[in-house]
């Protein structure tokens, strides 16, 4: 499966960065999940779930606080306020 | 001569633990470096991809509506107020307040101990503040801006040059201002650029805020280290020069014994 560099920051500082195939999280009209190749995005994120399938094809799954989602060429940033893992 | 010299080995003494304690401070303050510098440059990352989405949001047409967007006419001033928990830091404390007593403002968030005291505002740690504090912070005043409480937020704090300079500077936060960044063509806003900024400002204001924060803390404790290290060379030279006069007063003693004892022998 193709995957695609995310990189998750909080004001305390860099909570994930990796190779994932795919982010769900909850935008602002509803759960949105991107993939590889998604077109340029920007959309503010509410509070709620947000799970990531790695690299692996393992699932990681965290709660957070809201923010904001950028989908870059190549390349998604996700800015929250907090995020903590389930697992 | 015995009570000169006494109070000379007194005083050798008291500037010496003096001496030990600015030399302890200034390890502290040494150790703290490190991890004061790693999470400034946490919070500056942050902040500055935070601070270029803004930008792409603010320079769209549509976003001109946003009440985070209206220029400030009352002018009514909010400053966050940025010091330290501690003093012996130098300058650190009295460059924050002496630029904040010299402009115009209304209210005062203080944060950090020196500036609660002063201020009286509810007490806010500068150096354990958390992510969680001020997006709750942050969120607690967007509502006040939005309510009309004041038109302008600013920040008070200082900017860390290097390990040497430290400068108190403000950093003007809301309104926000239009920027003239073009070529976001192409990419989607979802629901639409106006209502992503209204969500995300609080956020944005948050991570501002920790910059500013986390910028602060790495500025006291590379202050407090300079000024640590120029009072233990203090009470260096301060020893040496007593120490010299010690010895002079103990040689001047025993000439005049000698000469005494000298004197008497002849007699």
């Amino acid at each position: 499966m193709n995957t695609f560099q995310l990189n998750i920051s909080s004001p305390d500082g860099r909570i994930f960065t990796g190779e994932v195939s795919r982010i769900t999280v909850r935008g602002a009209m509803g759960d949105l999940a991107v993939l590889a190749g998604h077109i340029p995005l920007i959309t503010s994120v509410k509070a709620g779930n947000c799970v990531l399938q790695l690299e692996d094809g393992s699932v990681r799954r965290g709660h957070t606080g809201g923010g904001m989602l950028t989908v870059g060429k190549g390349e998604v940033t996700f800015l929250t306020s907090s995020l903590e893992w389930y697992n | 001569m015995g009570t000169n010299t006494k109070a000379l080995k007194i005083r050798i003494r008291s500037v010496d633990s003096t001496m030990h304690t600015t030399r302890a401070m200034g390890l502290v303050a040494s150790s703290k470096m490190r991890r004061a510098n790693e999470r400034m440059h946490n919070g500056k990352q942050y902040a500055e991809a935070f601070g270029s989405v803004v930008q792409v949001l603010t320079a769209a047409p549509e976003c001109a509506r946003s009440p985070y967007m209206q220029p400030s006419e009352g002018a009514r001033t909010c400053l966050i107020v940025i010091a330290g928990d501690r003093g012996m830091a130098g300058g650190y404390n009295a460059n924050v307040f002496r630029l904040t007593d010299s402009m115009q403002y209304d209210a005062v968030i203080p944060i950090g101990k020196r500036a609660c005291d002063r201020y009286h505002g509810k007490f806010y740690s500068s150096e354990d503040f958390s992510g969680a504090d001020a997006t709750a912070m942050a969120h607690e005043i967007c509502q006040k801006y939005l309510a009309g409480e004041f038109d302008r937020l600013g920040i008070v704090s200082t900017r860390y040059v290097s390990m040497l300079t430290q400068e108190a500077y403000v950093t003007w936060v809301l309104p926000l201002e239009r920027s003239e960044r073009t070529g976001s063509t192409g990419v989607v806003f979802e629901p639409d650029e106006e209502t992503i900024l209204n969500a995300v400002v609080p956020d944005y204001v948050a991570g501002v805020l920790m910059r500013c924060i986390r910028e602060s803390f790495a500025s006291e404790v590379a202050a407090r280290r300079m000024a640590m290290d120029s009072a233990g060379k203090n009470a260096q030279a301060m020893i040496d020069d007593l120490q010299l006069q010690y010895n002079r007063a103990r040689q001047g003693a025993i000439t005049q014994e000698i000469t005494e004892i000298v004197a008497g022998s002849g007699a």
